[in-house]
Formats: C-alpha cells, sequence, structure tokens
C-alpha cells in the first residue's frame, strides 16, 4: 500500500503524466466550450425555427395574396378594355390562372391559419383578407359579366345605328330631288318635260312655297336627328342625356308636323313611312345609350371597389407584417441574448485555455523539457565529435534524467576503449604510409631517369649533325695529305728511276730529301688532324654514356663550341640558313667548376632555339634584308659569370613567355621539340646555383641570360 | 511565293463568290419588285364602272386595255405581258380607299393607272404615296395632283381647260356675262378654281354659281340660281348626266346661253344623254379629236380600239385611256428589265419629251404633267361631236 503510494507520488515528475494531464485538461475544456456552443446554438437555431415555421411562411402567404389581388386589380381595366367578345373571353381565359393562383393562395394563407397549434396571432388580419378577396374574386366575375352585357348592349345601338342610317340615305335620296323640284316648279311652274308649264299664280302660290318649306324643314330636321344621335353615341354621363333627348322630341314634333302638312303625293307618303320608321327606331337609341352608361357606370363602379379593396387587403398584409415583424424581433431578441451568453462563455472557457496552454508551455515544456533536451543533445553532440571527457551533468527523476544516465555510463565506457586502441592504430597507419611513400618514390624516379634520357636522345641527335661536321674536315685533310703524300712518292720513285744504274746524284738526293721532308710534314699534319678526329668522337662518346662528373672548363670554350654545333646542326637540318654570330667574350671569364657536358647541353639548347627562331623569322619575313643574328655575350660577375644569348628572331608571345619554362612546353611543331630543352636547362642551371631568365620583345628579339655561380651548391650528383 | 499568294487570293475569291454573291443573288430573286414578275408587268385600276360616271371607268379601261394588247401582240415589254386589274368604286372616295389598298396589298399590282375623278383621286394619291406605288394618268385635271411626288399626269389640268374657256368666251363671242355651275365637291371647287383664276386674271366676276349635290342630278336648284344672274354662257363643272339634266331643263325653260363644260363631262356619254337637245354645247377636250385624220396619234387609238374591239365607237375617254396606256408602255420601255416604282417614276420625270405618235409629252423634275393641250369641240345638231377652233354662239336649233 505504501510502496503503491509511493510509485503515485514519484509518478507525478514523470513526462508522460505530465503530458496525460495537460492534454486531459485541454480537451475537457474543449469539451466544456462545445457543449456551450452548443447549447447556444440550439436556443438560436429553436428561436428561428419558431420564426421560420410559423411567421415567415404566414408572411409568404399573405404578400401572395397581396400581389395576386395586385394582379386581379390590374386584369379588371383589361376586362373593360376589351373591344369585343372573342377578346374578353381571351382576355378572362389569359386571366383565370392569376384568378386560380389568388384563390390557392388565399386557401394557402386559411390553411396556414388554420394548421398551426399555437396562436401566432393576426387571426383577425387573417379573417379580413381572405374577405376581401373573396369579394375581390365576385367582382371580378361581375366586371366580366357587365362587359359581356355591354357588348351587348354595343352590338344593338350599332344595329340600330346602321338601320337609322340606310333609312337616312333613302330619305335623302327621296327629299333631295323633291327639294329640287318643287323648287324648281315653284319658281318656273315646270313639272315635267311633258306638261306645259303651270301658271305663274299656281306655281308661284302659297301651297307650294309652304310645301318647298316644309321639304326644308324636313331635310333640316333629319340632319339636326341625325346629329344628336351622333352626339348620342359619345356621352357616357347618364344625366348629359337627358337634354339631348329633349331637343330630339322637338325635332321629332317638327318632323311629325311636317309630315303631316306635306299633303298627299307618291314621294311624300314613301317619306312619310321612311320618317316614321326612323323616329321609331331612333327612340330606342336614348335607352339604349342608357343602359349603356349605366353598364359603364357599374364596371368603373366595380374598378373603384377593386381598388380600394385591393389597398385594404394590402393594408391587413402590412398590419400582419408588422405583428409578424414584433414576433420575429421578439425571436431575434432571444436568439441574440442565446449568441451573447454563448459568446461569453465560450470566451472564458478560451481564456482559460489559451493561459493553461502558456503556462503549460512555459514551465513544462520550456522550463522542463526542452532545457533538459537541449543539455543532453549537446552532452551528445560533444561525444560525436570526439571529446568523451566532459562528464553528463543532468539530474532529475524523469525520463530524461534516465536517458544521461545511461548515456553516462556509454561515455565511459567509449573513453576507455578509446584509450587502448589508439596506440596501436597510429602505428599501423604510420607504417603503411610508409610503404605507400617509397612505392611512388621509385615510380617518380624511374619517371625521371625516362625523362631526362628522352632528352639526352634529343640532343645526341642534334649534336650527330654538327659532329660529322667536324669529323669530316679532319677527315679530307687526311684524305688530300695522304694522295699528296702518295704523289710525292711516286716523285721519288721517279727520280731514283732516273739513273739505269740505280745512282743518285746530288740534285737528286737533295730533291728526294725536300719531298721527304714534305712528307714528313704531311705525316704530322695527317696525325694531328687523326688526334682531332679521335678526340671529337671522344667528346661525343662521352656525351653519349649519359653521365659526368664536375670538373674545372673554360666557359667561353664550352660555348663557343656547343655554339658551333648548334649552328651546323641546324645547317644540316635547312642549308639555306646562315647565321651572323657575333661574339663577345670576357677573356677574364676563366674557369668555372661545372658538369661541362650539361652547361654544354644549355648553351647548346639554347642557341639552337635561336637558330629556330631567327629561321622562323626570316623564311616568314618577305624582307629581303633581314638578316639572322646570334649575339653572345659573356661577363665576369663578382661571384660567377652572365652569359647572355640574344638573337634577332620572332620573339616570344607576351601570352607565353610565363609558360617556356613548363616541362612540355612547345611552340614547335609536334615532331620537331619535346618541350623539355628549356625546362632541363633551368633545372641544370640551378643545379649550378645560377639562374636563368628571359627578356624578349615580339617580332624583335629574344635574350636568354644565364647566370653561373663560381660556387655552385653542394648537391648529390651521381658520378660516372 | 507569288503563286502561292494567287492561289490563296483565287480561293478567297471563291468562297467570296460562294457565301457572299450567292445570297445577294438569291435575295435579289426572292425580293422582286410587287407586280413585276419575268413573264408581266400588273397595273390596277380604281375606277367608277358604275353610277354615273360608269362610262368614264369603262372609257379609260378599254382605252388601256387597247394600248396593253396592241404592245402585248408585239411581244409584251421586255418580254413582259402587260396586264390590268379592275376594281369598281362608284366614284365614291371610300371605296377608292378600299379598292387602292386592296390593289396594292392583295393583287399587288405594280402601279396605278387610269383612276377617274377628283375626289376619288385625292382619296387614293395618299394610299399609293404612303405604298411608294406610281400613280399615272389619273383622269383628272385636278391642281393639287400636279405637286404629289408618285403622281404622273398625262393630262391638262381643270385650270388650264377652264382658262381656255374664258379665252374663247371673251375673245371669240365678246361674252362677259358668264355663270359657273359645278358639282358639291373637290372636282367642282378645282373647276370653280380654274375659272375664278381666268375671270381675276381677265377683271371679270361669275354672275351666278350654281352648286348641286354630288351623285344627284338634283340640279334644278342650280338652274333657277344662275337664271337670275341672265348669263350668256355657263361653264360647268359637273358628271354628265346632272350636266346633261342642266343644259335640257334650262334649255326646256327657255334658258339658252353658251353651254360649256369640261372634259370630266364624258364627251361620248353627255352627248348621248342630251340626244339632240346637246346641239351648240361646247366641251374643251385634253386629246385630239378621236376621228381625225389628219392625227396619226389617232389613227394609232382607232387602230388599236377596233383590234381589241372589233366595231368599238372612238371616243375621248377610251382615247385618253389608250394614251395613258401608251405613256406607260413608253415608260416601263425606258427603264429597262430591272424596273422598279421608283426608278419608273424617275425615269419619266428624267425623260424629257415623249412622242406618242406626234402626241407630245413633257416631264421634268418638278414637272409632273406630260401634255399642256387642250382641244375644243362642239356637239352638232346630230348630236355628234366634231372639233372646233372658236366658237360661234350658240347654235341655233
Amino acid at each position: 500500500m505504501i510502496d503503491w503510494f509511493r510509485r503515485l507520488t514519484e509518478a507525478r515528475f514523470r513526462i508522460a503524466t505530465q503530458l496525460y494531464v495537460g492534454i486531459g485538461g485541454a480537451a475537457a475544456l474543449t469539451l466544456a466550450a462545445s457543449l456551450v456552443a452548443l447549447f447556444a446554438f440550439a436556443q438560436v437555431g429553436d428561436s428561428q425555427s419558431r420564426v421560420n415555421q410559423g411567421t415567415v411562411p404566414e408572411l409568404a402567404a399573405a404578400f401572395g395574396v397581396a400581389q395576386g389581388s395586385g394582379t386581379l386589380v390590374a386584369a379588371g381595366p383589361r376586362l373593360t378594355a376589351a373591344e369585343n367578345e372573342g377578346e374578353l373571353d381571351r382576355t378572362f381565359v389569359e386571366i383565370a390562372p392569376a384568378q386560380r393562383d389568388f384563390e390557392r393562395r388565399l386557401e394557402e394563407l386559411m390553411d396556414l391559419e388554420a394548421g398551426s397549434d399555437e396562436s401566432l396571432g393576426g387571426e383577425a388580419e387573417i379573417a379580413s383578407i381572405q374577405a376581401r378577396g373573396a369579394e375581390l374574386i365576385g367582382n371580378i366575375a361581375a366586371i366580366q359579366q357587365s362587359v359581356a352585357e355591354g357588348f351587348e348592349l354595343g352590338a344593338e345601338s350599332e344595329a340600330l345605328r346602321q338601320e337609322l342610317g340606310a333609312l337616312q340615305s333613302r330619305i335623302a335620296a327621296l327629299l333631295v330631288p323633291a327639294l329640287d323640284d318643287q323648287l324648281f316648279y315653284a319658281m318656273t311652274g315646270f313639272r315635267s318635260f311633258e306638261q306645259p308649264p303651270a301658271p305663274f299664280e299656281v306655281h308661284f302660290s302659297e301651297p307650294e312655297i309652304d310645301r318647298y318649306r316644309v321639304l326644308i324643314g324636313l331635310q333640316q330636321d333629319i340632319t339636326i336627328i341625325d346629329q344628336l344621335l351622333k352626339s348620342l353615341a359619345v356621352l357616357t354621363d347618364g344625366p348629359d342625356i337627358e337634354p339631348v333627348e329633349e331637343r330630339y322630341e322637338s325635332s321629332a314634333t317638327s318632323i311629325e308636323r311636317a309630315l303631316s302638312a306635306i299633303g298627299e303625293t307618291a314621294t311624300s307618303d314613301q317619306l312619310k313611312a321612311l320618317f316614321g320608321e326612323t323616329l321609331d327606331k331612333s327612340r330606342n337609341s336614348f335607352d339604349l345609350r342608357r343602359r349603356e352608361v349605366d353598364v359603364l357606370d357599374r364596371q368603373q363602379e366595380l374598378l373603384e371597389q377593386n381598388r380600394d379593396l385591393a389597398a385594404r387587403l394590402s393594408d391587413d398584409v402590412e398590419s400582419l407584417v408588422a405583428a409578424s415583424r414584433s414576433r420575429s424581433d421578439a425571436a431575434t431578441v432571444a436568439a441574440s441574448q442565446a449568441i451573447r451568453t454563448g459568446r461569453a462563455l465560450l470566451i472564458g472557457l478560451n481564456v482559460v485555455s489559451i493561459a493553461g496552454a502558456v503556462f503549460i508551455a512555459w514551465l513544462f515544456v520550456g522550463r522542463l523539457l526542452v532545457r533538459r533536451f537541449e543539455a543532453l543533445s549537446s552532452s551528445m553532440r560533444e561525444m560525436a565529435g570526439g571529446n568523451l571527457e566532459a562528464e553528463i551533468g543532468i539530474g532529475g527523476k524523469d525520463e530524461v534524467a534516465d536517458m544521461a544516465a545511461a548515456l553516462e555510463v556509454f561515455r565511459r565506457h567509449a573513453l576507455e576503449v578509446q584509450r587502448l586502441n589508439l596506440v596501436e592504430k597510429l602505428a599501423d597507419e604510420l607504417k603503411e604510409k610508409n610503404d605507400e611513400l617509397e612505392v611512388v618514390l621509385a615510380d617518380l624516379q624511374k619517371a625521371q631517369d625516362q625523362i631526362v634520357m628522352r632528352e639526352k636522345l634529343a640532343a645526341l641527335g642534334e649534336l650527330t649533325a654538327g659532329v660529322a661536321h667536324e669529323i669530316k674536315n679532319p677527315l679530307n685533310f687526311v684524305k688530300n695529305f695522304s694522295e699528296v703524300s702518295g704523289e710525292l712518292l711516286e716523285e721519288v720513285e721517279e727520280i731514283m728511276k732516273e739513273n739505269e744504274d740505280g745512282s743518285l746524284d746530288e740534285d737528286q738526293r737533295e730533291e728526294i730529301a725536300e719531298i721527304f721532308e714534305d712528307l714528313s710534314g704531311n705525316l704530322k699534319l695527317i696525325l694531328s688532324h687523326g688526334e682531332r678526329a679521335n678526340r671529337i668522337v671522344n667528346d661525343m662518346l662521352k656525351m653519349g654514356r649519359g653521365a659526368a662528373g664536375r670538373e674545372r672548363a673554360d666557359i667561353n670554350r664550352l660555348i663557343d663550341e656547343h655554339i658551333g654545333l648548334a649552328y651546323h646542326s641546324a645547317r644540316a637540318t635547312d642549308p639555306n640558313f646562315n647565321l651572323t654570330i657575333e661574339k663577345d667574350f670576357d677573356p677574364d671569364l676563366g674557369t668555372l667548376e661545372v658538369v661541362s657536358q650539361d652547361v654544354g647541353r644549355v648553351f647548346l639548347n639554347l642557341v639552337s632555339n635561336a637558330c629556330y627562331a631567327t629561321n622562323e623569322r626570316r623564311q616568314k619575313s618577305a624582307d629581303e634584308s633581314y638578316e639572322p643574328t646570334l649575339t653572345v655575350t659573356t661577363r665576369k660577375m663578382d661571384d660567377g659569370v652572365e652569359v647572355r644569348v640574344r638573337d634577332n628572331g620572332n620573339g616570344i608571345p607576351r601570352d607565353v613567355v610565363d609558360k617556356i619554362f613548363n616541362p612540355f612546353f612547345t611552340t614547335k611543331p609536334t615532331d620537331q621539340g619535346t618541350g623539355l630543352g628549356l625546362a632541363l636547362s633551368a633545372d641544370i642551371v640551378r643545379e649550378h646555383g645560377g639562374m636563368i631568365r628571359v627578356d624578349t620583345e615580339p617580332g624583335e628579339y629574344t635574350e636568354m641570360i644565364v647566370e653561373l655561380s663560381a660556387a655552385p651548391p653542394d648537391f648529390d650528383y651521381p658520378t660516372p | 511565293m507569288r503563286s502561292r499568294a494567287a492561289q490563296v487570293a483565287l480561293t478567297a475569291a471563291a468562297w467570296a463568290a460562294t457565301t457572299v454573291l450567292v445570297p445577294l443573288l438569291a435575295a435579289a430573286q426572292a425580293d422582286p419588285v410587287p407586280g413585276v414578275s419575268v413573264e408581266r408587268v400588273l397595273f390596277g385600276q380604281s375606277a367608277a364602272f358604275s353610277g354615273p360616271a360608269a362610262e368614264l371607268g369603262r372609257g379609260m379601261r378599254l382605252g388601256i386595255q387597247a394600248a396593253f394588247k396592241e404592245a402585248n401582240d408585239t411581244g409584251g415589254v421586255h418580254g413582259r405581258r402587260l396586264e390590268l386589274v379592275t376594281v369598281d368604286d362608284g366614284y365614291e372616295p371610300e371605296a377608292a380607299i378600299r379598292n387602292t389598298r386592296r390593289l396594292i396589298e392583295d393583287e399587288g399590282v405594280f402601279a396605278l393607272v387610269g383612276g377617274v375623278g377628283t375626289p376619288t383621286s385625292r382619296s387614293a394619291v395618299p394610299v399609293a404615296d404612303e405604298a411608294g406605288v406610281p400613280y399615272v394618268a389619273p383622269f383628272t385635271g385636278a391642281g393639287f395632283l400636279r405637286s404629289e411626288p408618285h403622281v404622273i399626269n398625262l393630262r391638262s389640268s381643270y385650270a388650264q381647260e377652264t382658262e381656255e374657256m374664258v379665252e374663247r368666251l371673251t375673245r371669240d363671242l365678246g361674252i362677259d356675262r358668264i355663270a359657273v355651275v359645278i358639282q358639291n365637291d373637290s372636282f367642282g371647287r378645282a373647276g370653280l378654281a380654274g375659272v375664278r383664276a381666268a375671270f381675276e386674271k381677265r377683271g371679270m366676276e361669275a354672275v351666278a354659281i350654281g352648286v348641286y349635290p354630288r351623285n344627284t342630278t338634283a340640279v334644278k336648284t342650280a338652274i333657277v340660281d344662275i337664271k337670275v344672274g341672265r348669263p350668256e354662257a355657263v361653264i360647268m363643272v359637273g358628271a354628265y348626266q346632272p350636266v346633261a339634266s342642266l343644259i335640257a331643263w334650262a334649255r326646256h325653260i327657255g334658258l339658252d346661253p353658251v353651254f360649256m363644260t369640261l372634259s370630266f363631262v364624258g364627251s361620248n356619254a353627255l352627248a348621248e344623254e342630251l340626244g339632240p337637245s346637246g346641239a351648240g354645247v361646247y366641251v374643251t377636250q385634253v386629246v385630239p379629236f378621236p376621228t381625225a385624220r389628219n392625227s396619226r396619234v389617232a389613227a394609232a387609238y382607232r387602230r388599236a380600239l377596233s383590234a381589241h374591239t372589233a366595231g368599238a365607237a372612238p371616243g375621248f375617254v377610251s382615247f385618253e385611256g389608250y394614251l395613258a396606256g401608251r405613256l406607260v408602255i413608253e415608260a416601263l420601255e425606258r427603264c429597262g428589265s430591272a424596273v422598279d416604282r421608283d426608278r419608273f417614276i424617275e425615269t419619266l420625270k428624267n425623260a424629257g419629251s415623249i412622242d406618242l405618235d406626234g402626241f407630245r409629252l413633257v416631264f421634268g423634275d418638278e414637272d409632273n404633267q406630260g401634255s399642256d393641250a387642250v382641244f375644243l369641240t362642239v356637239i352638232d345638231e346630230r348630236g355628234r361631236y366634231r372639233p372646233a377652233t372658236r366658237l360661234e354662239g350658240a347654235v341655233k336649233r
């Protein structure tokens, strides 16, 4: 029990425990926030759905009714504006959907009111809307009926007008000629072509003139009646009809009076009948017109009522809207209250959550975990970097402390092992490197020997031409003197055969003695030239053997010999090449201790290059006056000698002047140079404690300056 | 490169030809000029074929048909036959309007020709004008038709006829007591305006003016009215029946001045109506004497007339109808085969002088009246017309 309790108290230091507690707390807070939000939303939703389920459909239906009433009210004038039966029917068919729609909307509104379980208010308005809607529908039907009635009346009055028009034409057709005739008769007494004229007192008498007046009166009255009927047709006010009828009656009376006074002729009988019919029929016009005006008035009244109904309907809808608005306002207030409460709670919880998170991050993550992990990690990095000496100083009772303890154990072990292995390993590595270096050294030596040998062979090739020339001269001497000597011996033989007894006289003896003297001289010369050839061959052999020791050598002579060798070598390659050689030798130069073969090779090389450069310039230059010239100057210096080899060849381009001492660098064609000449020369001069440098102007000259030290360094040079 | 460009251009041209030109041509074929087809040109005539002016309508129709037949017998105009569709308006303006609409909208005539009467023309012209339809050679001399854009007049105006009457009366007979009888409508007023203009020129006034209602023969009141003025001559502007009635009654009651009337009276009908009592009545004409031996155009007319109706009597009205037909034919000839309504009118107005077998017509931009000629005729004792060069006083019976 105590053990269990102790483990529990210890566990509270563990990171896992702390993390579980932190995450659990956050989850609990989130859950609480969600519950608050859920509660607030539910409240808002409840308010909203109450508005949605009750007020909104009710409002929509009420607006629908108002809208439908507007359409119906607008349809009224369309019905009254119809010009004939067909148009009326068409219009009625057209507005039928609007009417059905209106009825449907009314029903919807009723159903909504009846179907709602709780009172939404506005029942009075809805009842009023229903009543007015029904009235409106009734009115539309009444308007249609009235318009149809109007058409019937219109058709009737149109038919009457037609009849009256026809009657009037017939009256005019009778009345106009009758008037014409009556006037003519009254004035002239002529009634027809056949009858003779009546006497003046007969035709120009009171009755005839009266008769004319009656006819004129009839014409005037029928015109008045026509005018009155025409004005009647456009009257729209009932009271206005009365005075027109009054005037009509007076004209009718006047016509009746005239007709009774017209007398009895065929024409007057016809006229009476026509006028009688006209009056009978035209009287109906007034009644007809009154009915028409009544119908129009009724239509106007109905339209007025409709407009009024629509206005009242829209008033009802408006008050319904007002009621609904107050209800929805209440719902909105409740909803916003719920939202406010929820918001406050959520903000509170969020603040607590954020504060908790910040506290945990700062205290636990920042202070405890991260810092300890950083310490651990820096210890590890140090160990990885090879420093196993530093101790790991992390204490505590959590997982990090456990790791630190384990790492400390590891560190100690590693330290021990490291120390044991180090010495052995170093020894092995050293030996290995040594072996490798030896192998490399051997390889290098071999390569160097090969390079040197190659260069030697190249120099030898160059020498051979010069040597051949040198040898040729002594050999010519030997040949010539041998031939001369042979001739001298033949002369001696002839002299000795001059006397048959073989005796010699004094002159002959003297002659022979002279010849012997000459022979003796010749032999000496032959010997001397033979020795010279021998010496040249020896020299060459010495050079070909490839190694020589250091000896004192006359530098001027050494240089002179090698200039010759180089020049002849160049001439052997190109017989057209001529070189003016100017030598300015310091007679006090004396000797230096050198490897004369090597130094000779340096000058051979330099002069060879000068020959090549001048020959190049000569061949490339169009200038006939160009004269290849080589100037070799020797000077004694305080601690050695200085030799300048200057040619007026084409110089060295500036971009390559720094590279000319590099091995294998050459400007000559591939088969003509090894690129080692100057590199080896520089090596040789350096080995003799001197230096070689160059002064050149492209297209003008090149001067190689060689300095040889009087006291060369002591170096290990292989001896023959 | 160049040939490629040329190919592209050719292709483009071919494309343009098929997509633009073909529909254009199709449209040109699909939207033809009303009344004009490959085979025929259709003309319409609304005139009086019944009532007191029926002889005028019939005469005009006869003349036009004679001219059309003459042209059609020689292959038509540019290969098209000329056809005439006629409708009776009974000399009533309302009917003239209806008829003109019907001819333009239902019959689809190319132009209207040979309408009869001033009030009828006055009603029909606005309808034709609105539809852009030419209104050619109406049988009236009313002044207002002389300034209508879609009207082409053949004959002299009433003013020219009345001027001739007053000139002859004053010049030949020295008469200055002249009365006027007019029909109570625009025709009558047009005639009266012409007479008054002629009077005004000479500082005269009508001694009396009589009026009778249109489409009646109730002229006796007018006789009574003019009798008061003791006229030496009466100029009558009216239809042939009332005019004949007026002359007959006036002479019957002993009123016998020089009677003169306008061409519109329908001369042959007038002579027929009057019978022998018509002797000495002068009628001004706008066409030459139909039976004149020395007139080429009259001869051509008589030829055409007898070719159309064997034995038909030549007359002034059908002569005018014939000239109207000839004018239409001449205009179509000059338009070429691609004729349309505007072109028809433009062609005539730009034609300058047109010579119909010696009958000269001159049109111009501001002049839509072809002839200015007025011819004087008189009815003789046998009730027949003969040409008159001067007045010779009332012919004794």
